[in-house]
């Protein structure tokens, strides 16, 4: 280095930390929002068909709206994209009237045509969205979406090549046919074009031979144009949309045939994955460049404006908005803040209107204090552990009940969990709207000890370690270690702990490593389908390794049932099989414990945990005169 | 510091000018020598007087009149510290017949080994059932703070004091090896050692606990997270040591005493290991002093991650964090993070301090400063 | 000088290159996959997904074809932050840490500096020992119990600080004293050790020997020669503090890349754990040859082959 440089060296230095400063400020600062809140986390995607979350729920909600919406209060369904809607005598078919006015945010209109593209694309294999499954009491959707074929079925058969004058991203050009036969190619390996995809039954190794209006023409799944002259490639081989239940007849109707009756498909409409993407948008841009605050078009109350990563959302009014007169908020920003203190911290300096969750540890004394702005409501959610039933003893259905009949649940929620959850003694809640939910066992450790004693095990004498699994979360281990000592003190039993961070404690889950596990589901509509039929033999949530017969059965009956009452009834007794079986505990029913500033108005507590942001306003002068007090 | 340096620097000058000769006549070890300048420096003595203080706390724990660590009283959640009255608490250890009761004892205490047990069995003897009242508070399952504190500062000092001998011993080796072999081996060694280097540690963390946890499962063998946690850190901090010895070493590999050994056919590994590595005792020291400290943090942080040790075991990283979730501006509970802080952080703080103390008595630059 | 920078080049790319394939294969060796979650997701469905994502390729194309993406600095679509790439997820956090980063390095430097020449000149004396005390207390607690009592302290009890956020500068100070405060005790710890080895150097003696006042021997001479420990210090600690701080992010809700790093793994996020990996050891080698750079300003001596 030169000397000259030498000299320079201490002023560049300075140079570059005075330059650090004005460049981390050169990012500028946004006006507060008129309703801030904590999103919990940052969100996956404002795409409907890629998420699953509560957070990404909030914000979809927000900027999208469906055929209908809940009422924020009673969470039953009220008018959205669809002003009303006929169900048929058979309960099978629903028909959709869509509203004249409704818009997306750049002023086109919402049409049925809007909705049977989004319902295509959020069932399409290529989508491969995780909540598909919601559609799939559709005729012919759970077909579509799984690529099941049937020799004689009519087809439709994606091409590489795309439709003149299509957009960027519109896909191939489709021809529709009827399937004649398929050919398994020798292995389905050769070829080296490609790999196999699984056992889902169409592979690339496979020659379809498809009739298309009269003409018989070979496909085969590929990425590069065929080789061979008689065999042409193609991207995708699907049971043709037409025959699948879904139908425009005209812009402002929308039918929609189920296999079977289903009786929250109403509620169903209000559920945010099945929300619409505008299709000259996704297909100009692409994903994921349509979801860019730049290029996106919604059709909610609200639209995207702008995005930065773990940082904030900034959403504001559209004012193309069918009810945009009773849309009183301008500007909402969705901080996504992960620590509950710092969000705890931020509400109580006012830098925030809401927070969807407070400390734990703080619940009490929060309470104490009597402050109007908390509340903790229950919701549709519960905690629970599950059994592993194949490893002894807990194959031993008289161990099972034993431990939950040992296991204080109002202790746990008035000492760990403290924000007035309910102690449950079912695995599905009791508020479920129209249901009954069967119980298992009370507390009562001296049957339990008895129960114990009958299995084999007086007093614990060589009852083995019983291990509890849980992921890594504050609460998660404080429940744990307070059964723990439970166990210990009520059956003489020794419980160990383990505790494994998220993804390696579903695995353990999915594979079987574990002999008690904690699980919670939050529900995704007010039914109590939602909470049984994870427990199936053919559920793929059911890590309980429990398998019966009745259950499966009752279940199944119950999802075909047209009498809503005969259903619930049949739901009943399946949960009262699952209740004396007891592949799980059920330890508590959530509450949401929130904080929202007494100034927001139109702010409600559900059993669902949703809060249409359209409903809320905020009551400027007492958040001046707060503010000044 | 020399007791009449305020009063004439020149005179405290040639003092010790004298005083180093004439150690020097008798033969001083540089072991001794250092011990005498560090005795002189007060800092350092007293940060190892109470090091030793801690340790000694640490070991004899079990003896002590303390609350169980594990136990859970939920009707005394969040209790404030209290001094009185000091000595009414009672923690069930005996049976009927008066005999300790081994039963009662693992719920209290855990697992224990034997000396432990021993230790116990002592305690019941002197003490009997008693214990000390809260001093410092309970936590929000009710668990006395004092007690966690104790057992929990066994864990991480454990933690500490192994995985920093765990890095030593790899990177004694490892760095004497490298820099004792030079040329093409060393230079690959070296490399190997700027790649993990930069590799993230979260990644390796997760890494070693879930596959040694898929060991664990599939041995059918329980070994718990805290001997997971002696390979884990052990494994990240050898990297720097490694770097420490082999300059060493290599400074070191061709002084006189090396070439005599290596005339009178002393094999490699001998000379590297009975000649070259003692004479860096100085360094490996004083990095022991400032590595502890380091890995005890680092306990802290996975503490926060939540992926450091398993309850019901305690250690003051995984009490830190709980503390920390206590603070909000609606309600301190402040004995909860001020109790553990101070035991965390005068540890460390008297680790840094000795080292710093070390590193100044083994400086020879240094000694008649 | 430029055959040096080169061959430095040379080893960043190989050792970037070593460091990818060994945590591309921790990473795969881990139990659990990206799109496991509490809800199930139907066989058919998941398949569809890790085809989306190449994943149901066998490991050895999957190496190759990320390892191809990481050389075009492109690495694919995070599979957590959906509607972001990698490049977009770190284009966002970088600057955001970058800048936080350098504000506590700053910070840090000056503090350090300054209290480690205070206590090594007055060795021994109470202020050495008050200094120390309270540099030693920055390495000593953890620094989430730091951030939270600052957090107590200068926001409700003093209320002169927002809670958290990004966006002005008073956004900016507390986290940055927070993330800046164990480095300030690091350096300040180094200087002093530094400063106490040049001041008994002969060079020094000269200095003083031809009547150059006590403050110019410290700054214009000693202070050179005392910083090189702490250079050497500075290259791997920025590369550490300019890719975040996980804990210093999480109190304050900043949008660094801090927190990415420890999600991205946790959640097997494969593509965004492999850009930060490669960012990091990018930065880290940068740093590092900076380091050496600067050597030639603090020692004359040093000459760069």
């Amino acid at each position: 280095m030169t000397s000259t440089g030498r000299t320079l060296f201490p002023y560049l230095a300075a140079g570059a930390m005075i330059a650090a400063v004005v460049w981390s400020l050169s990012f500028g600062t946004l006006e507060r929002a008129d309703f801030t809140f904590v999103n919990s986390t940052e969100i996956k995607s404002v795409d409907p068909a890629m998420v699953t979350g509560q957070p990404e729920g909030r914000i979809i909600r927000t900027i999208s709206e469906g055929l209908l919406g809940w009422d924020p209060e009673t969470l039953a369904p009220v008018p959205g994209v669809a002003a009303s809607y006929d169900v048929s005598d058979d309960k099978k078919t629903y028909t959709f009237h869509l509203r004249d006015d409704a818009a997306w945010s750049n002023g086109e209109p919402v049409t049925a045509d809007d909705f049977s593209y989004s319902f295509r694309r959020f069932l399409h294999p290529e989508i491969a969205a995780e909540y598909a499954y919601l559609l799939w009491d559709v005729v012919g959707a759970e077909d579509f979406s799984t690529m099941r074929l049937e020799v004689g079925q009519p087809v439709e058969i994606e091409l590489l090549d795309r439709p003149e004058g299509a957009l960027p991203f519109a896909p191939g050009r489709r021809i529709s046919g009827v399937l004649k036969e398929v050919i398994e190619e020798g292995g389905g390996t050769d070829g080296g074009a490609d790999n196999t995809d699984g056992g889902n039954g169409n592979g690339t190794g496979k020659v379809y031979v498809v009739d298309v209006g009269g003409t018989e023409r070979r496909f085969r799944r590929g990425d590069v144009p065929s080789a061979d002259d008689d065999v042409e490639a193609c991207r995708w081989v699907l049971r043709d949309f037409e025959t699948v239940g879904i139908r425009a007849p005209d812009d402002h109707t929308l039918e929609i045939t189920l296999k079977h009756p289903v009786l929250y498909f109403d509620k169903l409409m209000g559920f945010y994955p099945l929300f619409p993407v505008n299709r000259t948008c996704v297909e100009t841009y692409g994903y994921p460049a349509w979801t860019k605050p730049e290029h996106i078009v919604s059709n909610g109350p609200f639209q995207l404006k702008f995005r930065r990563i773990r940082d904030r959302i900034r959403m504001e009014k559209n004012p193309h908005y069918w009810g945009r007169d009773d849309v009183s908020l301008e500007t909402i920003d969705a901080l996504a803040v992960e620590s509950v203190t710092t969000a705890l911290n931020m509400y109580m300096t006012g830098e925030v209107d809401y927070v969807p969750e407070v400390p734990r540890t703080i619940l009490q004394e929060i309470q104490a204090q009597g402050r109007e702005d908390f509340s903790a409501e229950p919701f549709l959610a519960n905690y629970h552990y599950l059994f592993n039933v194949e490893k002894p003893p807990l194959d031993d259905v008289r161990v099972r009940r034993a431990i939950n009949m040992a296991i204080n649940k109002q202790e746990i929620v008035d000492t760990v969990t403290q924000g007035g959850e309910i102690p449950a003694r079912s695995i599905v809640p009791p508020m479920v709207s129209g249901y009954s939910a069967a119980e298992c066992d009370a507390y009562d450790p001296e049957a339990a000890r008895a129960l114990l004693a009958e299995a084999g095990y007086p007093g614990g004498k060589g009852f083995p370690t019983l291990e509890i699994l849980y992921n890594t979360h504050e609460t998660h281990q404080t429940v744990a270690e307070l059964i723990q000592a439970q166990l210990r003190n009520e059956l003489g039993i020794n419980v160990g702990l383990r505790n494994e961070e998220w993804g390696t404690c579903l695995n353990s889950r999915r594979t079987g490593d574990f002999m008690m596990c904690r699980a919670g589901w939050i529900a995704d509509y007010d039914d109590p389908n939602t909470f049984l039929d994870m427990f199936m033999t053919s559920n793929p949530n059911n890590h309980t390794r429990w398998s019966d017969e009745e259950y499966d059965r009752l279940l199944e009956e119950a999802a075909e049932c047209e009498d809503p009452q005969q259903r619930m009834q049949m739901l009943h007794d399946a949960e009262a099989v699952l209740m004396s079986e007891m592949p799980v505990v059920p330890l508590y029913q959530y509450v949401r414990p929130t904080m929202v500033q007494p100034y927001v108005k139109g702010f409600y507590n559900n059993a669902l945990d949703v809060h249409p942001l359209k409903y809320v306003s905020i009551d400027k002068e007492l958040k001046r005169e707060l503010a000044g007090h | 510091m020399h007791p009449t340096w305020q009063q004439s620097p020149q005179d405290a000058e040639r003092l010790a000018e004298l005083l180093a000769e004439s150690q020097r006549i008798q033969g001083l070890s540089l072991g001794r020598d250092a011990w005498r300048r560090l005795k002189r420096t007060r800092t350092a003595m007293a940060s190892l007087g109470f090091l030793v203080l801690v340790g000694v706390l640490a070991v004899l724990t079990p003896l002590l009149p303390i609350a169980s660590p594990r136990e859970v009283h939920t009707e005394r959640r969040f209790a404030p510290p209290e001094l009185s009255p000091f000595w009414a608490e009672r923690i069930p250890l005996v049976d009927d017949e008066g005999r300790v009761d081994e039963a009662a004892v693992t719920a209290a205490f855990g697992e224990l080994n034997l000396l432990d047990r021993a230790l116990v069995r002592l305690r019941v003897a002197l003490f009997g059932e008693h214990c000390v009242a809260s001093v410092c508070g309970t936590d929000e399952l009710g668990r006395d703070v004092l007690a966690r504190i104790f057992w929990g500062g066994r864990v991480s000092l454990l933690v500490g004091v192994v995985a920093a001998l765990v890095s030593l011993v790899i990177g004694v080796s490892y760095g004497a090896v490298s820099g004792y072999l030079g040329g093409l081996v060393d230079d690959a060694m070296m490399r190997l050692v700027d790649v993990l280097y930069a590799i993230p540690f979260i990644f390796v963390v997760i890494y070693l606990i879930t596959v040694l946890s898929a060991l664990e499962a599939s041995l059918n063998k329980s070994f718990d997270r805290i001997t997971l946690f002696f390979f884990v850190v052990g494994a990240i901090y050898w990297l720097t040591m490694a770097r420490v010895v082999r300059g060493q070493i290599i400074s070191l590999k061709n002084e006189q005493f090396a070439e005599a050994a290596r005339t009178i056919g002393a094999g490699r590994a001998r000379i590297i290991f009975r000649h070259l590595v003692p004479n860096l005792l100085s360094v490996v020291i004083v990095y022991l002093t400032l590595t502890i400290p380091r890995v005890m943090l680092f306990e802290a942080f996975l503490s926060f991650l939540g992926l450091g040790v398993e309850p019901p075991d305690v250690s003051w990283g995984l009490l830190a964090n709980q503390g920390l979730r206590v603070i909000t501006p609606v309600r301190i509970y402040w004995w909860l993070v001020v109790f553990p802080a101070i035991a965390l952080g005068a540890t460390l703080f008297a680790l840094n301090f000795l080292g710093d103390g070390l590193r100044d008595a083994l400086d020879p630059r240094l000694k008649h400063r | 000088m430029l055959v040096f920078v080169l061959k430095r080049l040379l080893w960043m790319v190989l050792t970037v290159w070593a460091v990818f394939t060994v945590s591309f294969l921790l990473m795969r060796a881990v139990p659990g996959g990206p799109f496991d979650s509490e809800r199930e997701v139907p066989p058919e469905i998941k398949a569809n997904l890790e085809k989306r994502y190449h994943l149901d390729e066998p490991l050895y194309q999957q190496y190759f074809r990320q390892l191809a993406g990481a050389a075009r600095f492109d690495f694919g679509p995070s599979y957590k932050l959906a509607d972001y790439t990698v490049g977009e997820v770190i284009a966002e956090g970088l600057p955001i840490s970058a800048s936080l980063g350098l504000l506590a390095m700053s910070f840090a430097v000056v503090l350090g500096v300054t209290a480690g020449t205070v206590s090594a000149l007055r060795r021994q004396s109470v202020l050495d020992v008050t200094l120390m005390s309270i540099a030693t207390i920055g390495i000593a607690l953890p620094n989430f119990i730091i951030a939270s009592i600052c957090v107590i302290l200068f926001v409700f009890v003093i209320p002169i600080f927002p809670a958290a956020g990004w966006g002005s500068i008073s956004n900016l100070i507390l986290p940055a004293f927070c993330l800046g405060a164990p480095f300030a005790a690091y350096i300040a710890r180094l200087t002093r050790t530094g400063m106490l080895d040049v001041m008994g150097q002969d060079y020094i003696r000269t200095a003083r020997a031809k009547g150059l006042s006590g403050r110019t021997v410290v700054v214009k001479h000693a202070l050179r020669g005392a910083l090189l420990p702490v250079a050497s210090y500075l290259g791997p600690a920025t590369a550490d503090i300019m890719t975040g701080s996980l804990v210093v992010e999480q109190i304050f809700a900043i949008p660094g890349l801090g927190s990415h790093f420890v999600k991205a793994a946790l959640l097997r996020d494969f593509p965004l754990a492999m850009g930060l990996v490669v960012l990091y050891t990018v930065l880290l080698y940068s740093m590092n040859l900076l380091v050496d750079i600067s050597y030639t300003y603090f020692d004359p001596r040093v000459r760069l082959e």
